[in-house]
C-alpha cells in the first residue's frame, strides 16, 4: 500500500534563514498524523509545501489522493453568510456540497449568519466544511482547535475521528498535546527545520526511557520523584519514609506525559 | 448556476450589504448631485448641457476610486486569499468579481443620475446617448483598472483610503467638471490629462469618438491591467 505523503529531504529558505533543512516524512494512507514543534520550528512552512502552497528550495513531495486544506490563517468576506461560502466554494469546484456540509458539522446556525458574526469556533467549523467540499482523501488541519473553547474542542476531535472512519487521511498541525495523544496513530517532531522525531506516542515513550512520576503524599505534604527504574525507586522511597518514620497517605505513579515528552526532544530539556 | 455567474450574483450582494460601496457607490455621489446640481445650475445655467455628464463622472471616480479598493484589500490584503487559494479558487476570481461587480453598481448610479438630473434640476440629456454610454462605459473600465492597482498594490488595508483619496482629488478637480480646464493654470491642465476622469468627461460630451480622446484611456486601460496581473502574481507567489 502506498503512502498518503512522502516528503524526502525537504528544503526551504526564506532570505539568508533556513527553515526547512531537508526534511523526510512518510504519513501513512488512513492514519491520523501529527506534525509538531515549538513556534518558528517550521510546522506551518511544512505544511503549505506539501499542500502545494508554497514554493520549495529543494527535495521532493508525493501526496497520493485529493487534498482538502484548512488553514491556521484563513479568512472570508466580512458578509459573506455560512451557506453562501459553502455553495460558492461547492460551485466552483463543481462538487453539489449544500447545507448539509453545514448539518455534518452541527453548524446549521451559521447558514444565515454573516462571517463577521461568527464566533471562533464556528468560523473553524465553517473552514472545516470548505476544506470538506471535494471529499478530499487526505485532509490538512493547521491549528483546527486554537480559541475553541472545550466544548468546541471535544466535538470537533469527534468530527475528525470520524473523517479517521471514512479512510480519511489527516494530517495535522498542532500545539495541544492532549488532543495529539488522543487522536493521532503517529506524530514526528519538528526542531530547528529537522525532524527531531517520527513514530507513534508509545515509540516516544519508548525513545526517551521509562520515565515515571511519582508523586507521595504524607501528613507533611506531597513531594515528588522522577524516575526511569519504578521497581527500586519505589523500595528506596519507601524505606526513606519508614526510616523518618513519616505516615505516607497516598502513592501515585504516571508515566511522563507527551507533553513532557514532547520538550525533552523539542527543547531539550 | 455556475460558479463565476454564482459568484458575481453573490459579489454584487456582498457589495450591497457592505456600507463602503454603498456610501462610495450610491449615499455621497447622489448627495453631491443634490447639492452641487442645484448650486451648478443656478450660478452657471449654461451647467445645464453637461450636469450629466459632471455629476457621471464624479459618481464614477469616486465609486471606483474610493470604492473598490476596500473590497480588493479585504480579499488580497488579508487571509481570504489563503481561503481562496487553499479551496481551490483562483486568485484571480476576486479581482475579476468585485470589478464586474463594482462595474454594474457604477452604471445603476449613473442610469440613476441619468433619469433623476433632467426631472430635478431641468436639464438636458445627453445629444448623443450613445456616444455617452459608450464613453461612460470605458470610463468606468479604466477608473476601476486604476482603483485595482491600488487594491492590489497597498500593504496596509489603512492606506488604501489615504491613496484612493490622493487620486481621487486631483482626477475630480482637474477633470473639467466643475470649472473648465482652460482656467486652470497650464501645468494643472497637464496634470488633470494623467487621469481617465479628464478624458471621460471629454468623451461624453463629444459628439462622437476620436481618436484623440481615446487613446489616452486605451493606454492607461492597458498599463494598469498589466500592472494588475503582476501585482496578482506577486502575491500569488509564496
Amino acid at each position: 500500500m502506498t503512502n498518503a505523503i512522502q516528503v524526502n529531504g525537504l528544503r526551504k529558505s526564506y532570505g539568508a534563514k533556513e527553515v526547512l533543512k531537508g526534511i523526510d516524512l512518510c504519513v501513512r494512507r488512513g492514519d491520523i498524523f501529527a506534525l509538531l514543534g515549538v513556534n518558528g520550528a517550521g510546522k506551518t512552512t511544512t505544511l503549505e509545501c506539501i499542500e502545494g502552497l508554497r514554493k520549495y528550495d529543494g527535495g521532493s513531495i508525493s501526496v497520493n489522493g485529493s487534498i482538502g486544506i484548512h488553514l491556521q490563517s484563513a479568512a472570508l468576506p466580512a458578509h459573506i453568510k455560512g451557506l453562501e461560502a459553502v455553495r460558492l466554494f461547492s460551485k466552483w469546484n463543481r462538487t453539489n456540497a449544500d447545507a448539509s456540509m453545514l448539518t455534518a458539522l452541527g453548524t446549521d446556525s451559521i447558514a444565515n449568519q454573516q462571517y463577521q458574526e461568527m464566533s471562533t469556533g464556528q468560523k473553524r467549523r465553517l473552514h472545516l466544511a470548505l476544506a470538506l467540499i471535494r471529499n478530499p482523501d487526505i485532509v490538512f488541519l493547521d491549528e483546527p482547535t486554537a480559541g475553541l473553547d472545550v466544548e468546541g474542542r471535544i466535538s470537533l476531535h469527534e468530527y475528525i475521528r470520524n473523517l479517521k472512519g471514512q479512510g480519511k487521511t489527516i494530517l495535522l498541525a498542532s500545539h495541544d498535546m492532549a488532543e495529539v495523544e488522543s487522536l493521532c496513530d503517529s506524530i514526528a517532531i519538528l526542531k530547528d527545520g529537522e525532524i527531531a522525531f517520527q513514530g507513534t506516542v508509545m515509540e516516544l515513550t519508548e525513545k526517551i526511557g521509562k520515565h515515571y512520576n511519582i508523586h507521595i503524599q504524607t501528613d507533611k505534604g506531597t513531594e515528588h520523584y522522577e524516575s526511569d527504574d519504578i521497581g527500586n525507586s519505589l523500595l528506596a522511597i519507601l524505606k526513606h519514609y519508614q526510616e523518618k518514620n513519616t505516615m505516607i497517605q497516598d502513592i501515585q505513579v504516571d508515566r511522563g506525559s507527551l507533553e513532557q515528552h514532547f520538550l525533552k526532544i523539542a527543547k531539550g530539556e | 448556476m455556475n460558479g463565476f455567474l454564482y459568484g458575481f450574483v453573490l459579489q454584487w450582494k456582498l457589495d450591497l450589504r457592505s456600507r463602503t460601496m454603498l456610501i462610495t457607490c450610491y449615499a455621497v455621489p447622489l448627495l453631491f448631485f443634490a447639492v452641487m446640481g442645484g448650486i451648478f445650475t443656478s450660478v452657471m445655467p449654461e451647467s445645464k448641457e453637461t450636469l450629466i455628464q459632471s455629476m457621471t463622472v464624479f459618481a464614477v471616480t469616486m465609486g471606483a476610486l474610493i470604492g473598490l479598493p476596500p473590497s480588493l484589500a479585504e480579499i488580497y490584503r488579508s487571509d481570504v486569499k489563503n481561503a481562496y487559494q487553499a479551496n481551490g479558487v483562483p486568485l484571480s476570481l476576486g479581482l475579476i468579481l468585485t470589478n464586474l461587480s463594482a462595474f454594474f453598481h457604477l452604471l445603476v448610479m449613473s442610469f440613476i443620475l441619468y433619469v433623476i438630473a433632467p426631472i430635478a434640476f431641468d436639464v438636458k440629456i445627453p445629444e448623443y446617448p450613445e456616444i455617452y454610454w459608450g464613453g461612460l462605459i470605458i470610463l468606468i473600465a479604466v477608473s476601476l483598472s486604476i482603483a485595482s492597482i491600488i487594491g492590489l498594490a497597498v500593504k496596509d488595508t489603512a492606506n488604501t483610503s489615504m491613496f484612493s483619496i490622493l487620486l481621487f482629488l486631483p482626477s475630480t478637480m482637474l477633470s473639467g467638471i466643475m470649472f473648465p480646464v482652460d482656467l486652470l493654470p497650464k501645468p494643472f491642465e497637464i496634470a488633470g490629462k494623467l487621469f481617465p476622469a479628464a478624458w471621460g468627461y471629454r468623451l461624453m460630451i463629444e459628439s462622437t469618438f476620436t481618436v484623440h480622446t481615446l487613446w489616452p484611456l486605451i493606454v492607461i486601460f492597458l498599463a494598469a491591467v498589466a500592472l494588475c496581473c503582476i501585482l496578482l502574481k506577486k502575491i500569488r507567489t509564496r
